[in-house]
Parts: C-alpha cells; sequence; structure tokens
C-alpha cells in the first residue's frame, strides 16, 4: 500500500527532474508502462483454450464482449447504482468519523490515553469476519455494505490523523500562543494544515479498502450490487462476467485515485514545490 | 529538579542583553519563563513592573529553528501574528513588505519556507517576530545552526536591526564572541543548579565590526571580563 502511495505523489517532482534531460523518454514512458499489461493481455487471450481451459479463466475478447453487453443491455447499471451509492456513502461516514475522532484524541492527550487501547483493540480484528454479523444487525440492504466499508476507512483514516495532529512540534504551538494565537486560530493555522498531508494519505489508502468492505458484505448476503453480480457469476460458470466485474471495479478505484491525487496536489502545493517526499507512518 | 537558582537581572528598555552559559544550565528555560510559557515554582518574571502570570503575548521569541510554517508562503508567515491579533488587511501587507525588507527579504514574499536557504528561514523568522512590534524580543541561539559566514553576516545585520527599531533584545548564547558583540551587558550563568554568576556592561562602540572581533577598539577587554567569569566554571570541572 505505501509503495502505491509513494509513487503517486513523487510523480511530480521525478517528471520535473526529466524535463531538463532527454525528450524522447517523456513520450516513451507511458509506452513502456502500458506494456507489461499489453503483454499480459495477448498471453491471457492466447492462452486461454490452449494451457488452460476457457472455462476456467475465459479471455479478454470475451470478458470486452460481455461488457459491451452489460451496459448495453442496461442489466449492470442498477448493481453499478447500488454498489456506487454503498461505496460513496461508506467511504464519506468512514473518512468523517475517522477526522474528527483522529483529530479529537490527537489534540486532547487524556482522550487519547482512555480510547487509544481500545481503537488499537479494534484495529486488531480481522473487519471481514464481521460481515456476516452486520449483516444481521444492519439487514441485507445497504445499510450493512455502508457500514463494512465505513468501519474499514475509518481505522485507516482515523491512524492517519491521529499521527498527523500528533506530530505537530510544541516549539510550534507556544510559539503560536506567544504571537496571541486563540485556540481556533490554533486549529485553522497549524493543527489542521500539518494533519492535511495525514488524511491525505488516509483517504487514498481507504480507497480500495472501501470497495473491499463493500464487496465483501455484498458476497455475503445482498439483492443488489456489484458483488452480487460477480458471486452470481461465478456460481453459474460465468467467469467472462466474474471478470467483467472485476473490471468495473478497477475502473472505479482507477477514477477514485485519479481525483484523490489531483485533491491532494491541490492542497498540498507547498510540499510538491518543495520537493519533500511523502509522510508515510 | 531546581534549574534555576537565585538569578535576578533586569532589561532596560533599547537594551541588548546575552545571556551566556554552559550547554543543559538553563537558559532556554529562563527565556521559557519569560514568555510565561513557565512559571517559575518560587520567584517572579516581571514585566513592565507586572508579574507574568500567564502567556506574555507582549514578548516576542525567535527559537533555535527558524520555524516558519511550511504550509504557508514567506509572506503569509510574517503575516500571521497580525492576523492572529486582528490587525486589518491593508495595515497588514504594509507592514509585511516593511519587515520584508528590513531583513532583506523584499521579493520573496510568495516564495515558500523550503525555497528558502537557512539563513534566509531565519531573517523570515525575526521578520515574523520583529513585526508586531514586541516590547521584548527573546533570542533562543538563533544562530546556533547557521554555518560561519551565515552566521557572521546574520550577527551583523541583527546588530543593524536592533539599532534601527531600537528593539530591547535578550539573547541566548553559548558563544562568547557572539554574546560580547552584539550585547550591551552578558549574564553569565553557572552550571545547573544555575545561578547568576556576573553581569558584565559591554562598552565597545557601536556599529561593531561583526566580522573581525579584535578591530573593535577594547574587545580583548571586554573577552577578558566575560572569560574570566566564564573560565571558573572550567576550573570546578564542571563544564562538559
Amino acid at each position: 500500500m505505501s509503495e502505491l502511495a509513494y509513487d503517486t505523489s513523487s510523480r511530480d517532482v521525478v517528471s520535473h527532474r526529466q524535463r531538463l534531460g532527454s525528450q524522447p523518454i517523456d513520450l516513451l514512458r507511458p509506452l513502456l508502462k502500458l506494456l507489461p499489461g499489453i503483454i499480459l493481455l495477448l498471453f491471457w487471450q492466447w492462452a486461454s483454450g490452449r494451457l488452460i481451459r476457457e472455462i476456467y479463466v475465459s479471455k479478454p475478447s470475451a470478458v470486452a464482449q460481455r461488457l459491451y453487453e452489460l451496459f448495453s443491455s442496461g442489466e449492470i447499471y442498477p448493481h453499478l447504482w447500488t454498489t456506487g451509492q454503498e461505496l460513496v456513502v461508506g467511504y464519506v461516514i468512514g473518512v468523517a468519523g475517522g477526522v474528527i475522532s483522529g483529530y479529537a484524541l490527537g489534540r486532547s492527550p487524556r482522550l487519547a490515553r482512555i480510547f487509544e487501547p481500545y481503537v488499537m483493540a479494534f484495529y486488531g480484528v480481522p473487519k471481514i469476519a464481521l460481515a456476516p454479523l452486520f449483516i444481521i444487525w444492519f439487514g441485507i440492504g445497504m445499510a450493512s455494505k455502508v457500514a463494512l466499508a465505513a468501519i474499514m476507512v475509518f481505522f485507516l483514516v482515523f491512524y492517519n490523523v491521529f499521527a498527523g495532529v500528533r506530530s505537530v512540534d510544541r516549539e510550534l504551538i507556544n510559539l503560536m500562543l506567544v504571537m496571541g494565537a486563540s485556540q481556533r486560530q490554533l486549529t485553522y493555522h497549524v493543527f489542521l494544515p500539518a494533519a492535511a498531508p495525514f488524511v491525505m494519505l488516509g483517504m487514498r489508502l481507504a480507497i480500495p479498502y472501501s470497495v473491499i468492505g463493500v464487496i465483501v458484505g455484498e458476497f455475503t448476503s445482498s439483492t443488489q450490487g456489484l458483488g452480487l453480480f460477480i458471486h452470481e457469476a461465478s456460481s453459474t460458470y460465468d467467469p467472462a462476467g466474474v471478470f467483467a466485474g472485476i473490471v468495473i471495479l478497477l475502473a472505479f478505484v482507477t477514477i477514485a485515485n485519479f481525483f484523490a491525487g489531483r485533491l491532494e496536489r491541490r492542497l498540498l502545493r507547498w510540499r510538491s514545490l518543495s520537493g519533500a517526499g511523502p509522510i508515510d507512518i | 529538579m531546581r534549574v534555576l537558582d537565585e538569578i535576578s537581572f533586569e532589561v532596560n528598555r533599547g537594551e541588548f542583553v546575552a545571556v551566556i552559559g554552559p550547554s543543559g544550565c538553563g537558559k532556554s528555560t529562563l527565556l521559557q519563563m519569560a514568555t510565561g510559557l513557565l512559571i517559575p515554582t518560587r520567584g517572579a518574571v516581571r514585566h513592565r513592573g507586572q508579574k507574568v502570570t500567564s502567556i506574555n503575548t507582549k514578548v516576542g521569541f525567535v527559537p533555535q529553528q527558524a520555524q516558519l510554517f511550511p504550509w504557508k508562503t514567506l509572506g503569509q508567515n510574517v503575516e500571521l501574528p497580525l492576523l492572529l491579533r486582528g490587525v486589518a488587511a491593508a495595515e497588514r501587507s504594509a507592514r509585511v513588505s516593511t519587515a520584508l525588507e528590513l531583513v532583506g527579504l523584499k521579493g520573496f514574499e510568495r516564495h515558500y519556507p523550503s525555497q528558502l536557504s537557512g539563513g534566509m528561514q531565519k531573517r523570515g523568522s525575526i521578520a515574523r517576530t520583529m513585526i508586531y512590534r514586541p516590547d521584548i524580543v527573546l533570542m533562543d541561539e538563533p544562530f546556533g545552526a547557521l554555518d560561519a559566514q551565515t552566521r557572521m553576516v546574520m550577527q551583523s545585520d541583527l546588530q543593524k536591526l536592533s539599532l534601527e527599531v531600537g528593539a530591547t533584545v535578550v539573547f541566548v548564547t553559548h558563544d562568547i564572541t557572539e554574546a560580547v558583540l552584539l550585547a550591551d551587558h552578558v549574564v553569565v550563568l553557572s552550571q545547573r543548579p544555575s545561578k547568576l554568576l556576573a553581569n558584565v556592561r559591554i562598552n565597545l562602540r557601536r556599529p561593531r565590526n561583526m566580522f573581525e572581533p579584535v578591530r573593535n577598539p577594547g574587545f580583548d577587554a571586554a573577552y577578558n571580563a566575560v572569560w574570566t567569569e566564564f573560565r571558573s566554571q572550567l576550573d570546578a570541572g564542571q563544564v562538559h
């Protein structure tokens, strides 16, 4: 996970350096990046039916065909809509909860002393194992999936924000107090900007986790959603359908990551200018 | 633990007082008490005759590291104290440009601290403190982390600046030459529990030559006066 985080946010710096050097490399780089993917797809297409039976692995052309059918017939839209809602709502709740409680515990050493061991203990619980319980508690509708996604996102964001707020130099705070800052001004001018890189990192790391939460929830029990669609496809020996569902999820994560990266570069302009690497916990 | 003991000295308006002492003798603690961030268990800090009992926002503090906010531009950093104090926007921007010009950083308003050198960051830090015209500027080994050349330039500029604005400064350092060159009074502290060893008056003519200390008439005598007091700590074998 952290390698992924490192790669996306250091890209700015690398490209600056590259600009000084040779131009052709700049043009070749996207191609070079696509190459392994293309090779993999070609190999898959070739091997399917030759090395492995198609019923096990399907093949890229069949998956593309299936995707086209799903969208043109409109069969996939209700599933997309349900899963999309669950993802967005779960993610937003998890991030909001994580930021608020991480911030509160980071600011108050007394609260942190009381609650940190509990949060730590719950952090260790494999949230996936809670899926059946969540279905019992929140029903087989959207609420249980939202809850699963939210709880997975929450812990990631919580720990990042908690660490971010605690990392603020005590001397900086003293300096602000002597300059005449109120608690509210401290929050606005010091703690929030200091925590911002950590919030962004947590938010980015949390994207795939929210997907895992929702899909596992839908696998366990649901009436609609991409998870259910994939589950049904696999239980009816339809590998093309399974892969089509996975491709859609992949696209979703990629798009979300793209927007998170854009947001991060905008909010943390001061860091990309300095060329400083991201802070990984 | 008792860190400071029987220390008493006064700083008059417009005076430059240097505090020197062996490392770990509580110089920084002394400054923290002056800001009101620490309240002494016995005794008192008085500011204009008033006992300091809470954070004293009438003083300014320049820390060891520049401590500029990395997410604010230099201009925003220097502007911050005025913003916190509710100064109107027009006056803020006027005072920011004056302050930056005073420390020789004109034209760097929109730079982020990470784009500035160590010396420039330090100048920014000093400008940020000077901008709200504090009654006293407390400096905690501000040039300790700079290289030798930058340091001399900064000392020279600080002298010029403090003469220009008539600032009252308490300057903590462990460098005798720096103390003698900059200060009107040098307060010498002993090992922990730290006591006041001497309060030496430095009568060198201003402006002083920061680059060639010995060119200042009377520098040797002034240095020796401070060194004699300081040496007693070495003789006692207590300096580490």
